[in-house]
């Protein structure tokens, strides 16, 4: 059954709950008004962590938990907000700001008074030019409210929120290239130790939450602790959105409470209804392009954290990406290599080289000219490069063959089988468009 | 911080705490293979080349202890993934495991990816022979590829990243080793990386492109054949090269270099590890600033005058010339008529003997090693007897070190000063700049002061009297030096309100700074051209200042002068003076300085390796006047054409000795080549000339009836076989350089004399810096021997003349004009001459950069093009001290030049 009551895409069918005197009338705001007036910033932390609010990034880790690692006494501190959301697949994060703009911000703030960080970015991906747009106008109009700015609500609590657009790198998705993009270097990975929390953005702490989860934070704020567990499972509380995508018939953002089925997801009319042209489900990649992928045998799993996870992927982002029989797996896998190809930072050796290997094989074997020894060198390529990368990209960029090897071999060999004149010959890669 | 004991494969090692994996395997003589790991940089784990397995003993949650087996021992929790050993920092019960089989397939892995990438041209790569890319993958990687040789990525190559260094991108591994040189030690942000993923590359982000002094170094660190420079690309294969030790006479660092030659020519330069001077690195002028060795132009025969031209001699008639004319004007108007000047780039040997030669044969103390222009140094009496003291060494100083760098800008005086002093405070030193303008250094400073222009002798008798005030009337009394009673009268006279405000710095900084000097453990002065070139004062006033807070004879403490010649230190203990003869000994009847000979009327002049003629119109003059000049170089310089004799000599390729650098450091230098056509040693030339000269005096005084005529055949004190029976003969006359001879020099090179001597090609991969030639010896300064005294009475300060306006500043550039670039790759480095003028002058006179604009002094005028700098103050004008063309020479009046400035309109 669909939600009556929507957290993350709160008051959901009130027309024009964008607007910041709709949102107002709806009850907008007055979880900050809460927060920075009868709560202190420790009540803050403790309600997230009781509400058991996870990252809603990809790694699903407890926010609460997370903003516990700061490390004490040591200021400035900082709040990012992550919308790179870059992941294929993925592509709630700016539906949540294009829908309501305001419920992001009052989540950001509440979650930078928490923190105690007098200055938090969202860091956008650089093609959300229109997102970010409507995200400026509506933090210049929570400014002219004074929910932003200095001395809010006469707390003395100051508070600078700056929307920042990045230029276009999956990478800057990870949270320490973020933080190096932002602060005008090239986007690529830091080494950690040391953590975000303890020397992030510009050297000093800093949190780095996920949109969705910091728009999470004004309703548990406004409606409680008990009303947010209400949803979901009892580890994974509340409501994931969904970004459906790939062969259903409707394809979107959906959301959902946790544990919802996965068949659920795809066919109740209310979310994905069926598939398409009612061919079968072959591949389901249930979080993004990083997941490993599942088959229709996993069609009754819930969509929480640990059943993927038991069945042997991730929930990730919560973009399920449903594909049907007639896609080809070592296609597939290339095509989405070629994604992590075109988007390995390169500053480590097996991520910048072995995806490109990995490309160039698999687009030779597409092509028509696979080899006998072809399945073997991937499976060599994957494994020399799984563990070994310098951060997840690389470790991503694993799942795609692996999975591909390891649910459909015969693919691969068919591929070698009809090998048409049996020579080894390099094909022209269409070349990266930057 | 304590120690942490680990066990590396099995063997148990104790490492400092903080070391990494890496380092601490190598301790336990273990390799772990490395491509983007430096030492000398911070690790950036991106090669991922030392993936090793790593485990912490078990500990308990509950108890927080120590979990332990059956047998007693801790249970050791391995990590699931491997690490990077680079990035990971030991502790205590580690265990690490550098050959299990899941390391070894990721080692192999790793260059099995980087090889996909490279185009396997080892044949025809610069690198090969002294390559990691090749030594690690012949110990590490996998036999053969699987990749498909036709899908290698190919990239337009050679890509010139400057006009000295060329980057080939299929070889490049993308470790940024040369990135991170710029950005961490250099200081030279200059290098950046474009795009990404494969497509990753090096790129130049300054104008002029990859504008560092330091470029060169990224090529010895580069671990493949990705960097080269333009001095040496295809010119040889490494193994043909014979590695020859030499020390860089081209500034007062006395780098440690070897020259690599095949046969007889010169094919590169390249450093030799000494952690006590350069560690690793040399600056570009030393890498590149050497082909003057082989230039066409150098002397190859003798050449005497015959009317307005000078024709080839053989040497036997040339020095025979010579003789007779010395000693006939030795004999009509004895040693007084004649002046001797010695370039402070000759070895101590040679500097000796003709010191020697002018005091013991010609009876003369005209004496001196510069070219005397009106605002060049002074002879820094009572700093060069000070110094620093022995067993200094910048590398190992840090927290608990104080340097004040008075009016120096390092990098263009002596490049590898700014990379050693930035280190300084880097390891948590307190590093405190005082100048006029901005300096490179100034930006790694932890305090940074600028006093006004003209102010130097303000400010540092401000300090010295902030000193004064701290340390009290009691210690200062307590001090056996003479003129102590002059110094404590004129600081009992001065208030520091005043000296403060007349060097434009507040009292606060005057005193924090001075406390700050106190309070340091090892305490260092450094200073440069400019506070030099200020004046006596100045020098006076800082080693007093060094004394008074009981910094001097101190090891890691004390005074060091950016002297302006690679022998300057040797020089000044030499005796190349006119005011003491080797080793400080002051005479009473000091003869004359470079500057009064040109206007004393002498009758002949001697000299060896300088070019005063050059610029300088009252030597030229002087010159031109004088009866008989010889002058022994190794070019045709505007001097020797002024000569009457001209005598070939050998460069420091072809010459054996030994040189003095500005911290007292004696290194000796090997003879890499024969020499150059009929080139002698300039101390053989000089000793020949001696003995022929004592042996026309010797006749003539037998012929008076005073020494008989055995005497003639051998000249006494004149048999020298080997620069080595020189330096014997320093070593036994001169106080100070007692026991440095050949002998214990090269003994300090012997392994495990010294701690951090490697040569490893894992460690710091295939390039050679091994130093089997000594690191040197630094003898005691004057206050570290027992019976020296230093005056340390104050000079007065030199008071402005005229109504000029405007401080002329004479900048000495690193990439200078002098003789010594000729036909290298930085002759297009150097600038033409010019002016620089603050953009507040600039805007009030309506400069523009290209205009012309005079400058005009007591003594004279020139004209240059202008630029206008930035961070310039007003009221100071730059001009490069050493590029030809600036006239500066004949415009200076002394220390502290005024000038008026005015611009040129053209109709």
């Amino acid at each position: 059954m669909p939600l009556t009551e929507h957290i993350v895409m709160r008051e959901y069918d009130v027309p024009n709950i964008g607007l910041f005197e709709v949102y107002l009338e709806h009850g907008g705001y007055a979880a900050l008004r809460t927060a920075f007036t009868e709560k202190t910033p420790a009540d803050v932390v403790q309600m997230v962590k009781d509400a058991g609010l996870r990252g809603r990034g990809g790694a699903g880790f407890p926010t609460g938990v997370k903003w516990g690692f700061l490390p004490k006494g040591l200021y400035p501190r900082y709040l990012l907000c992550n919308c790179d959301e870059s992941e294929p697949g993925t592509f709630n994060n700016h539906q949540i700001i294009d829908h309501n703009p305001h419920q992001l911000i009052e989540g950001v703030a509440i979650s930078a008074f928490a923190i105690e960080a007098n200055t938090a970015y969202i860091y956008m991906r650089g093609e959300f030019a229109k997102s970010a747009l409507i995200l400026e106008q509506a933090i210049a109009r929570a400014y002219a409210a004074g929910f932003l700015g200095k001395n809010i609500f006469g707390t003395g609590y100051d508070l600078d929120i700056f929307v920042h657009r990045g230029a276009g790198a999956y990478i800057c998705g990870e949270e320490t290239a973020l933080m190096e993009s932002l602060e005008g270097k090239i986007g690529q990975p830091r080494n950690k130790p040391p953590f975000p929390a303890v020397a992030g953005l510009y050297g000093k702490p800093t949190i780095i939450n996920n949109v969705e989860t910091l728009a999470n934070v004004p309703p548990i704020i406004a409606k409680g602790v008990e009303w947010y567990r209400s949803f979901g499972t009892a580890k994974s509380p509340g409501t994931k959105c969904f970004s459906l995508s790939g062969h259903v018939n409707r394809p979107g953002n959906y959301e959902l409470p946790f544990g919802t089925s996965l068949r659920e997801l795809i066919e109740s009319p209310h979310y994905g209804s069926g598939m398409k042209g009612g061919r079968p489900v072959k591949i389901i990649i249930p979080g993004g392009a990083s997941a490993p992928w599942l088959t229709a045998e996993h069609l009754d799993l819930p969509l929480d954290y640990e059943s993927i996870a038991a069945a042997g992927s991730m929930l990730g982002s919560g973009a399920v990406i449903i594909l049907n029989d007639t896609v080809s797996a070592p296609h597939l896998a290339y095509k989405m290599d070629e994604f992590f190809k075109h988007e390995s930072c390169g500053k480590c050796t097996p991520c910048r080289e072995g995806t490109h290997w990995l490309v160039k094989t698999l687009h030779r074997m597409n092509a028509g000219h696979a080899e006998a020894d072809d399945i073997p060198t991937l499976h060599g390529i994957y494994k020399q490069m799984a563990g070994n990368c310098f951060c997840l990209l690389g470790e991503s960029a694993v799942m795609p063959i692996k999975s591909a090897l390891r649910l459909f071999p015969e693919e691969f060999e068919a591929l070698v089988q009809t090998n048409g004149n049996g020579a080894k010959h390099a094909i022209p890669l269409m070349m990266a468009k930057h | 911080m304590p120690d942490v004991t680990l066990t590396v494969d099995g063997v148990t090692v104790t490492v400092p705490a903080g070391t990494n994996v890496v380092d601490a395997a190598r301790l336990a003589t273990i390799a772990v293979p490395v491509f983007c790991y430096h030492p000398r940089m911070e690790p950036v784990g991106m090669c991922r080349m030392c993936l090793v397995q790593i485990g912490t003993p078990q500990i308990d949650r509950e108890t927080r202890q120590p979990v332990f087996d059956a047998d007693g021992k801790p249970v050791i929790a391995m990590m699931p993934k491997l690490v990077t050993g680079c990035t990971t920092p030991v502790s205590a019960g580690m265990v690490v495991k550098t050959t299990t089989e899941e390391v070894q397939f990721a080692q192999k892995g790793v260059l099995e990816f980087l090889l996909t990438s490279h185009p396997l041209d080892c044949p025809v790569c610069d690198k090969g022979g002294e390559c990691p890319l090749q030594n690690l993958t012949m110990q590490w990687g996998p036999g053969k590829s699987r990749f498909d040789y036709n899908d290698k990525v190919h990239f337009a190559k050679p890509v010139p990243l400057g006009d000295l260094i060329y980057l080939d991108r299929e070889r490049c591994i993308l470790c940024a080793r040369c990135v991170r040189f710029e950005d961490e030690l250099a200081d030279d942000p200059v290098l950046g990386f474009d795009n990404r993923g494969r497509n990753w590359m090096i790129i130049s982000k300054s104008d002029p492109p990859f504008d560092s002094k330091f470029s060169g170094n990224t090529t010895d660190i580069c671990p493949v054949g990705a960097l080269t420079t333009s001095d040496f690309r295809f010119k040889a294969r490494v193994w043909e090269l014979e590695s020859k030790p030499a020390v860089c006479t081209l500034c007062s660092v006395g780098c440690n270099v070897s020259l690599d030659m095949r046969h007889d020519k010169l094919m590169r330069v390249m450093p030799r590890e000494n952690a006590a001077v350069n560690d690793i690195w040399i600056c570009d002028k030393g890498r590149f600033g050497h082909r003057f060795i082989e230039h066409g132009t150098r002397l190859e025969t003798p050449l005497v005058r015959s009317g307005d031209r000078l024709v080839e001699a053989s040497w036997g008639e040339a020095l025979q010339l010579i003789s007779e004319k010395l000693s006939a004007i030795h004999a009509a108007h004895g040693g007084a008529a004649i002046g001797g000047l010695a370039s402070p780039r000759l070895s101590n040997e040679d500097l000796y003997a003709f010191q020697k030669f002018f005091r013991e044969v010609l009876e003369s103390h005209n004496l001196d090693h510069r070219l005397g222009a009106p605002g060049e140094a002074g002879l820094d009496t009572a700093g060069a007897m000070l110094g620093v003291g022995v067993g200094t060494d910048l590398m190992q100083l840090g927290k608990g070190a104080t340097v004040l760098v008075i009016g120096a800008d390092p990098e263009e005086e002596a490049p590898l000063y700014m990379l050693r002093l930035r280190g300084i405070a880097q390891r948590g030193g307190n590093l405190i700049t005082a100048n006029l303008r901005p300096t490179k250094l100034e930006r790694s400073a932890t305090t940074r002061l600028r006093y006004t222009a003209g102010s130097e002798q303000r400010f540092t008798r401000a300090l010295l009297r902030a000193v004064y005030e701290i340390v009290g009337v009691e210690r200062a009394q307590k001090l056996r030096h003479s003129g102590m009673d002059e110094l404590r009268s004129t600081l009992n006279k001065e208030r520091l309100a005043d000296l403060a405000a007349a060097a434009g710095v507040s009292e606060e900084a005057l005193k924090a700074t001075a406390q700050a000097f106190l309070d340091a453990e090892h305490g260092i002065i450094v200073y440069g051209a400019e506070a030099q070139s200020a004046g006596e004062a100045v020098t006076q006033d800082l080693a007093a200042l060094v004394v008074l807070a009981g910094k001097a004879g101190r090891a890691n403490s004390g005074l060091i002068a950016l002297l302006p010649g690679g022998n300057s230190r040797g020089a000044l203990d030499l005796g190349l003076r006119p005011d003491a003869a080797p080793g400080y000994t002051m005479l009473k009847q000091p003869g004359l300085s470079a500057h009064a000979m040109w206007t004393s009327k002498l009758r002949a002049f001697y000299i060896a390796g300088l070019d005063p003629a050059a610029e300088l119109e009252v030597a030229r003059a002087a010159l031109e006047a004088a009866e008989f000049v010889v002058v022994q170089d190794l070019f045709l310089t505007a001097t020797a054409q002024l000569a009457d004799v001209v005598l070939p000599v050998v460069s420091v390729a072809e010459h054996e000795g030994t040189y003095t650098n500005a911290e007292r450091r004696v290194q000796r230098s090997r003879q890499a080549r024969p020499p150059l056509a009929q080139a002698r040693a300039d101390w053989q030339v000089v000793q020949q000339v001696a003995q022929l000269v004592a042996e026309r005096s010797a006749v003539r005084a037998a012929g008076n009836g005073r020494v008989g005529a055995a005497a003639v055949a051998d000249a006494p004190g004149w048999g020298y076989i080997t620069p080595s029976d020189i330096a014997a003969e320093i070593a036994e006359r001169v106080p100070g350089y007692a026991g440095i001879t050949y002998a214990a020099l090269t003994a300090t090179g012997k392994p495990g004399a010294w701690g951090r001597q490697v040569n490893e090609a894992v460690y710091y991969d295939g390039t050679n810096y091994e130093n089997t030639e000594g690191v040197g010896l630094q003898y005691p300064s004057l206050a570290e021997r027992a019976r020296g005294t230093i005056d340390l009475a104050p000079r007065a300060a030199p008071t402005p003349t005229g109504e000029r306006s405007t401080l002329l500043l004479a900048q000495p550039l690193a990439y200078d004009g002098g003789a010594l670039l000729r036909g290298s790759k930085l002759e297009a480095h150097i600038p033409s001459a010019y002016v620089a003028l603050s953009t507040t002058d600039a805007e009030k006179l309506n400069i523009h950069p290209g205009d012309r604009v005079r400058l005009v002094s007591d003594r004279g005028e020139v004209i240059l093009p202008a630029r206008v700098v930035i961070d310039l103050p007003a009221g100071v004008v730059l001009v490069p001290a050493n590029v030809p063309g600036t006239g500066l020479a004949n415009l200076q009046t002394g220390p502290q030049t005024r000038v008026n400035v005015v611009k040129i309109v053209t109709e």
